[in-house]
């Protein structure tokens, strides 16, 4: 099938105005949210828009007989190169199929189509008393499905869990361009769980058309604190005794020196401009336990050497608060031109000495890092501020990158806490997993997608999916990256 | 432990074979570590024999007839907290961990595994990931599926596999953990887990109300079901003597005394409160009739049906009726509002007979989108599938199975579909 003939095809399926297949149309399905450089770039044949999950099933039989990949996109923010299609082939946008189809207060659930904009259903959910619990910083945009494809988290996902933990069915296109459900409205189908492993599945086992997620009752009362302290460390102290008190928070975010000059005089959001790092820490629940909490997290705060502790509970001001921390990486454009946003986790109590690698990082490698993250998960997000234009200034990023991931792989921890693997980190995979740990990986994309159609060249180290060529790849890749070899 | 253990990795365990599903096997093995697993397996799979993996043998009974079973491997040695480090509430523990066990460490520092078991003295780590039953708290604390953050597992391929970690939030490939969650050991024998834990609340109260009648009793936990009131678990059903509706809160101690009084005055009725270790005693006796037994002479049934949360209350009503008409009689039964679950205990008033199983099952199957036949005498399960409907993805379950477990070494026939 030519690419005219492709056109066509899709036409008949979509009509005209479902399909982009015009090199200009194409430019922006050519990258996502990652850094260009960290991640390939790659254009696909064509991108099929389509309105319903018949469409859907027809552009994946479609491409089975023309044998061409199928990578499904949702707002394109994902940030380690998933919504790419790497080698070409239909782009599925699912960005139009965006209904809210049912708020069911008894159920306390949704049943959303995957293009729903993360925000706008915790927006409607608001007035029956309810919020969609995952919340990434990217939820004005982000779209359900990206964010079930990913397990994408958020601050909130401290207390209430990751997207995985609010799933309860979904309807999918499998790569045969059969549409099945997974789970449902009952707990406690029969055989193995599904739904469990399509979420954080990259797009790569099939595409969600629908998704019946988990509404959680809005918390009685809300309260945030700011607490500030002469350094991460102090501030690090003080997450640990807050997590040893038995107390935990919504959220438990920390942004060091560096975020704050760049937010604070953009945003006004209140941080001390002196400070060393800031902890933001969200309560809720019942009044009167979030009550007795705040005091005790601020007294915590004390002990751990906060300079200051200032208690928010009206909204105009809670909001003033988070929209710093919301802001944050908006902001960063007053200190550099680039930045590389990067994803890793460690166990809590490796915090304070992974920051202090961070910090040894950006001296050794002489490029500014700004710190704005999770600390209550010991989800890191160290910001690497750059300019591109410098000569270099890329492939220095990239090699900080990778001792980063290095130390805190060494410490116990994990490649991505939220952003995924992609392409971004597939070679990194040999790292934490053996050649036997990916095989059983593999058996499950095998199980769901034997020719491999699906979002291909993601994931699994490079070559690793193409059998003879695997020993060889990961054989130079290891060397190349001074890994152990697969 | 078995004295000698150094020249195969089938050393024989100590005790004395379990019974599974009223079948003996004629071989036990306890091997040592997850790579003395892994090579049984690799060599029960060269000849052809089919294994069954035990833990407590609290729930061996779960699952259709065994198509065939030849050994039982025991993680008997398999036990043993691994990694804790309560700061990171996080801990890792061996498959043939006790449940009990686990929670004593925990409790030692302040912490705990906000899920249920009835019997946990004996059930193991294994078990529960494997069998991935969840009781009344599911409403407010989830299951061990929202806690599992790692695995690692022994294959028939002769290897071990770990996915996860022992961080709280990872997307670091595929969700293997979940997905060995539930899978009834058909896809590999679980070797040691990984948990978040949470801290133990610092209060907690119960309130249990009496009634005269099943609707009232319904009628007053779906009152306090759409208040504002946040139970961590919410029951109503007939235990001991009659019919109750039953709320359990957890926070501080002001807060909770608040909700129970809030509660008492919801659910009407003749309310009475248990605090602190009452509490958690009177949770789990109404846990207990909730045992998986499988003997020819106590041919008493437990069956789970399911519904979406909305219909709780008429498959309640529901069921009521299919029993009356299958002559079977109700001794326990209990609604997880908000969860849509109904557990049945009962037993046929003619005795029962495998044809009175599926023509139970069958009335069921038409009320109820999930009825698992959790325990019955295994003479009764002849060519039944316990699992209830096959899911519509059972092709691409049984690919898994092909993946995982070719040979099919792994509780033959035991899963969903006779996977
Ligand atoms: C400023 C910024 C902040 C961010 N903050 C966070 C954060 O706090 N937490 C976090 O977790 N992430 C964060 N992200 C990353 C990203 O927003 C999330 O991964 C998000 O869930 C991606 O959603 P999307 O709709 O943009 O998906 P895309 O980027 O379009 O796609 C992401 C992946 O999902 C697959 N996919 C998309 N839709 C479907 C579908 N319907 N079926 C199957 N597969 C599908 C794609 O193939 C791709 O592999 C951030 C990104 C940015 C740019
Ligand atoms: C009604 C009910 C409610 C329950 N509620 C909860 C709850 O809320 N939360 C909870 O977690 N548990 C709950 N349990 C307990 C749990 O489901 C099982 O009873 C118990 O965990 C079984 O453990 P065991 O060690 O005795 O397993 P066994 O009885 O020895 O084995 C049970 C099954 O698991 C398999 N298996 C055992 N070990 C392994 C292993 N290492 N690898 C692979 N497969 C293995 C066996 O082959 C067998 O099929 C509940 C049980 C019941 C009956």
């Amino acid at each position: 099938m030519d690419h005219a003939g492709l056109v066509q095809r899709l036409e008949r399926i979509l009509g005209p105005g479902g399909v982009f297949h015009r090199p200009g149309d194409l430019l922006v399905y050519e990258y996502d949210g990652s850094v260009d450089g960290a991640v390939d770039t790659a254009r696909p044949a064509a991108v099929a828009l389509p309105t319903t999950t018949e469409q859907v099933a027809a552009v994946v039989k479609l491409a089975n007989e023309a044998g061409l990949p199928v990578v499904a996109r949702g707002a394109g923010t994902g940030l380690s190169g998933g919504a790419v299609a790497q080698q070409g082939g239909i782009i599925i946008s699912l960005t139009r199929m965006d209904r809210i189809l049912e708020i069911d207060r008894e159920d306390r659930t949704a049943l959303v189509e995957p293009g729903v904009i993360n925000l706008e259903l915790s927006e409607t959910a608001l007035p029956e008393g309810f919020f969609f619990a995952p919340d990434p910083s990217s939820q004005k945009a982000c779209t359900v499905g990206g964010n079930v494809a990913e397990n994408s988290g958020g601050p909130h996902c401290l207390k209430y869990g990751v997207t995985t933990n609010h799933v309860l069915g979904l309807e999918v296109v499998l790569p045969d361009g059969r549409v099945v459900w997974t789970g449902g409205r009952a707990p406690g189908g029969s055989g193995y769980d599904l739904t469990a492993a399509m979420v954080g599945s990259e797009g790569m086992l099939g595409i969600v058309t629908k998704a019946l997620v988990r509404l959680t009752p809005q918390p009685e009362s809300v309260v945030v604190l700011l607490a500030a302290f002469g350094d991460m460390d102090a501030a690090s102290h003080a997450v640990s005794g807050i997590i040893a008190a038995g107390i935990v928070p919504a959220a438990l975010e920390m942004m060091d020196a560096l975020t704050i000059e760049a937010v604070e005089p953009a945003y006004h959001a209140g941080y001390p401009m002196d400070a060393g790092a800031v902890l933001l820490i969200e309560l809720d629940g019942p009044t009167g336990d979030v009550r007795e909490t705040a005091d005790e997290v601020s007294t915590l705060c004390r002990q751990a050497g906060a300079t200051e502790v200032r208690t928010a509970s009206e909204k105009a001001e809670r909001d003033l608060l988070w929209k710093g921390r919301k802001m944050a990486l908006a902001a960063m454009g007053r200190l550099a031109p680039n930045y590389y946003l990067h994803d890793t986790v460690v166990p809590r109590s490796k915090l304070p000495a992974t920051l202090r690698r961070v910090g040894e990082v950006s001296k050794e490698y002489d490029l500014p890092i700004a710190n704005v993250f999770h600390a209550g998960d010991g989800n890191l997000h160290p910001l690497m501020l750059f300019d591109r234009r410098r000569k270099g200034s890329v492939e220095r990023v990239l090699e900080a990158s990778h001792d980063l991931l290095h130390y805190c792989v060494e410490v116990g921890g994990a490649l991505s806490g939220e952003h995924g693997i992609g392409t971004e980190k597939r070679d990194y995979m040999t790292l934490v997993f053996t050649a036997d740990d990916l095989a059983a990986m593999a058996g499950v994309k095998n199980s769901f997608d034997p020719r491999g159609c699906f979002n291909p060249e993601k994931l699994f180290p490079k070559g690793y999916m193409c059998g003879e060529v695997r020993a060889l790849r990961a054989q130079a890749m290891a060397q190349k990256l001074g890994i152990y070899a697969l | 432990m078995p004295s000698d253990h150094s020249t195969t990795a089938t050393s024989p365990a100590s005790a004395s074979p379990p019974l599974i599903d009223g079948r003996v096997p004629g071989q036990v093995v306890a091997p040592l570590d997850g790579r003395e697993v892994a090579e049984a397996l690799a060599t029960l799979a060269s000849d052809g024999l089919v294994v069954a993996p035990v833990g407590g043998a609290t729930a061996l009974g779960l699952g259709n007839l065994p198509e065939r079973l030849d050994v039982a491997l025991s993680t008997a040695n398999l036990g043993g907290i691994i990694e804790y480090e309560p700061t990171d509430l996080v801990i890792s523990a061996g498959a043939g961990t006790r449940f009990g066990d686990l929670q004593a460490v925990l409790a030692d520092h302040g912490q705990t595994l906000p899920i249920e078991v009835p019997r946990l003295a004996d059930s193991t780590v294994g078990g529960l990931v494997a069998t991935a039953l969840s009781g009344p708290r599911r409403l407010g604390s989830g299951t061990l599926r929202d806690l599992l953050i790692g695995i690692s597992v022994a294959h028939p391929s002769g290897t071990v596999t770990k996915a996860g970690g022992m961080v709280v939030k990872n997307v670091t490939g595929f969700d293997l953990p979940r997905l060995y969650h539930g899978s009834l050991g058909t896809l590999g024998v679980i070797v040691s887990a990984n948990f978040k834990v949470l801290p133990l609340p610092r209060s907690e109260t119960t309130v249990v109300a009496g009634f005269p009648s099943a609707g009232d009793a319904l009628d007053a936990a779906s009152r306090l079901y759409r208040s504002p009131l946040q139970p961590v678990a919410l029951e109503a059903g007939r235990f001991e003597s009659g019919w109750f509706a039953s709320a359990r809160f957890e926070g501080r101690d002001q807060t909770v005394r608040a909700a129970a009084a809030e509660a008492e005055h919801l659910l009407g009725g003749h309310a009475e409160r248990f605090n602190a270790e009452e509490s958690q005693r009177r949770w789990e006796s109404y846990l207990a009739p909730q045992v998986i037994e499988t003997t020819d002479d106590r041919p008493d049934l437990l069956v789970r049906c399911a519904v979406r949360p909305r219909d709780a209350v008429s498959l309640v009503q529901g069921i009521t009726r299919v029993a009356d008409e299958r002559r079977f009689t109700i001794s326990y039964l209990g609604c997880s509002m908000g969860l849509g679950t109904v557990m049945v205990r009962g037993v046929f008033l003619e005795g029962g007979s495998a044809d009175a199983l599926r023509a139970l099952q069958e009335r069921l199957l038409a009320i109820a989108d999930h009825v698992t036949i959790l325990s019955a005498p295994p003479d009764w399960k002849w060519g039944l599938d316990i699992w209830g409907r096959p899911p519509e993805t059972l092709d691409v379950m049984r690919s898994l199975k092909e993946q995982f477990d070719p040979q099919r070494v792994l509780n033959r026939g035991r899963f969903a579909g006779g996977i």
